[in-house]
């Protein structure tokens, strides 16, 4: 293992002190392994909590900030984590408005979240709902859509719910929103080479040199196919043609896309796939509104990008272009 | 009368007996699971017995919970932690269970861990022990309802022992699985025989 780390056991509570300190305007740690806005809940507003394991910066703690989340609780590197600390979350989320629970669907998380969700309520009365993002077209077929795993349409669940609550919606209002949003969103991975989790110290699965997985999962969960590495044209072309037979595209929709980077791959590389992106939508006559392309949502440091595609209406193009700021994105 | 004192008093117990046990139901674990079962549970228990516990018995029984799942979150613990918080919800307000509430509880408790376990009976889980003592608590009375539990969890035990694991990675043993007690059922035995201890 060649990581930059000083204990494998702090990699978390370290890179959560750092964050907060080269932040302190926008994040704050009030709870061990919950970050919550520097500023604290707002009155009044209802309150957009996530959580999920460590890993994948900027997903889930670099979302929070204005017109996105208010709290996260983050576990170890790919690992759940405690209800106790999800219940802190939505106790700092907050304002008196009652809270939306708006994260991945993650075995571990379901059970813990919906755990903390009772914890809330019991103590503190606070009333919460729940949207799970499923966007992983490949990890299981259409008819079990409820079972895929959620990946990096969460931020764009986070970024238009987010903006639903800053407005003033209330709990039922920010809920339809994110489930709406979510059921949107459609996402597909595919990696080069894999991660390695400190403290496992192995890399989560093996690769040949020249080989790809397509459909590989955020935590390397097995893809649908694993053969040679193909030209970067014909990788975008397919991943784009799964998405779309999972959520037809035709002329006059308005979509955005997300090509995100699975950590190291570079931005240039990411640009190369966007090409081809952009080329076939134009052909088909779709309209591509807020394109983003970057590092959104991460697994170490693996080689690899996902696709997300985001069908629009009024609605949500209205709240996916309204402000928001964290340390991560700005809008 | 069970106060929030005489929980704690249950919860030592508890705490004291599956720590003898721990080493036993580790090994039963062990033999189609990852073999932590008896730390998850004793750990999860000692946890409990130390938190300070509120009057209000449905308040302790939540604590209880909270320091349960603290300490164990693997799945297991986090099942036990959601049958707390199930009769907790029912309790609250309260300064006292009153003994006729006890099988209602209970079955609560194995309702609540059902939906979140996403489990049937049947599947040779803790959820058949829960089952098999609520429906030996109707009409015990509060002196023998202790022991009524204990037989009852016992008789659950030997019961699903012939048969396969359903649910859970206990499951991928599948015939293996057959003859041996299952390492949920055998803990919450050694939890309700706890009681006596206490």
């Amino acid at each position: 293992m060649k990581k930059i780390l000083n204990n494998p056991a702090d990699y978390v509570d370290e890179m959560l002190e750092g964050m907060v300190a080269a932040h302190p305007e926008t994040y704050a740690q009030p709870v061990r392994r919950v970050i919550a806005r520097a500023a604290g809940a707002k009155k009044g507003k209802v309150g957009i909590v996530t959580g999920g394991g460590s890993g994948h910066l900027p997903i889930f703690t670099g979302y929070v900030g204005t017109g996105l989340l208010d709290a996260c609780a983050i576990g170890d590197v790919f690992a759940s984590p405690s209800a106790e600390q999800m219940a802190e979350a939505i106790r700092l989320a907050d304002g008196g408005a009652g809270v939306l629970r708006l994260y991945g669907n993650y075995g571990g998380d379901v059970m813990n979240f919906d755990m903390a969700g009772e914890m809330a309520e019991m103590e503190h009365d606070i009333r919460t709902t729940t949207v799970l993002l499923t966007d992983d077209v490949v990890s299981a077929p259409k008819e079990e859509a409820e079972k895929r795993r959620g990946v990096a349409g969460m931020v764009y669940a986070f970024k238009i719910a987010g903006a639903a609550a800053e407005r003033g919606g209330d709990l039922d209002e920010v809920t339809r929103i994110a489930r709406k949003t979510a059921d949107a969103c459609r996402s597909i991975g595919m990696a080069l080479t894999p991660c390695t989790i400190p403290q496992a110290g192995k890399p989560t699965f093996e690769i040949g040199e020249a080989e790809m997985e397509m459909g590989m999962g955020i935590h390397g969960e097995p893809g649908i196919w694993r053969d040679a590495i193909k030209p970067a044209d014909e990788i975008a072309e397919e991943m784009l043609e799964r998405l779309m037979a999972d959520q037809p595209l035709a002329k006059g929709d308005r979509i955005s896309i997300l090509v995100n980077s699975l950590g190291a791959t570079p931005a240039e590389e990411l640009y190369i796939l966007y090409r081809h992106a952009k080329q076939k939508l134009d052909a088909l006559g779709v309209e591509i509104v807020m394109p983003l392309v970057g590092r959104y949502a991460t697994s170490m440091e693996m080689t690899g990008a996902t696709i997300t595609v985001i069908k629009l209406d009024e609605e949500l193009e209205t709240l996916l272009k309204a402000p928001a700021d964290c340390a991560f994105w700005r809008v | 009368m069970i106060d929030s004192s005489a929980i704690a008093k249950a919860l030592s117990g508890i705490a004291a007996h599956t720590a003898t046990a721990s080493e036993e139901l580790c090994s039963a674990d062990g033999a189609l699971g990852d073999g932590d079962l008896g730390i998850t549970v004793s750990k999860g228990f000692a946890e409990a017995a130390e938190t300070e516990l509120p009057d209000d018995v449905g308040m302790a029984l939540f604590a209880a919970a909270k320091a349960f799942q603290r300490v164990s979150s693997s799945s297991y613990g986090t099942l036990l932690a959601t049958g707390f918080m199930a009769a907790a919800k029912l309790e609250k307000g309260k300064t006292e269970i009153a003994p006729d509430d006890i099988p209602v509880l209970v079955a609560a408790a194995r309702d609540a861990m059902m939906a979140r376990g996403k489990g049937n009976l049947g599947d040779k889980t803790v959820l058949d022990s829960l089952d098999a003592i609520a429906e030996a608590l109707e009409g015990a009375t509060p002196e023998t309802m202790v022991d009524t539990a204990i037989t009852a969890a016992g008789d659950a035990v030997e019961q699903f022992r012939n048969q396969p694991n359903r649910l859970g990675r206990a499951r991928m043993f599948g015939e293996k699985s057959i003859g041996l007690a299952d390492p949920g059922q055998l803990a919450f035995l050694r939890i309700v025989e706890g009681l006596k201890h206490g």
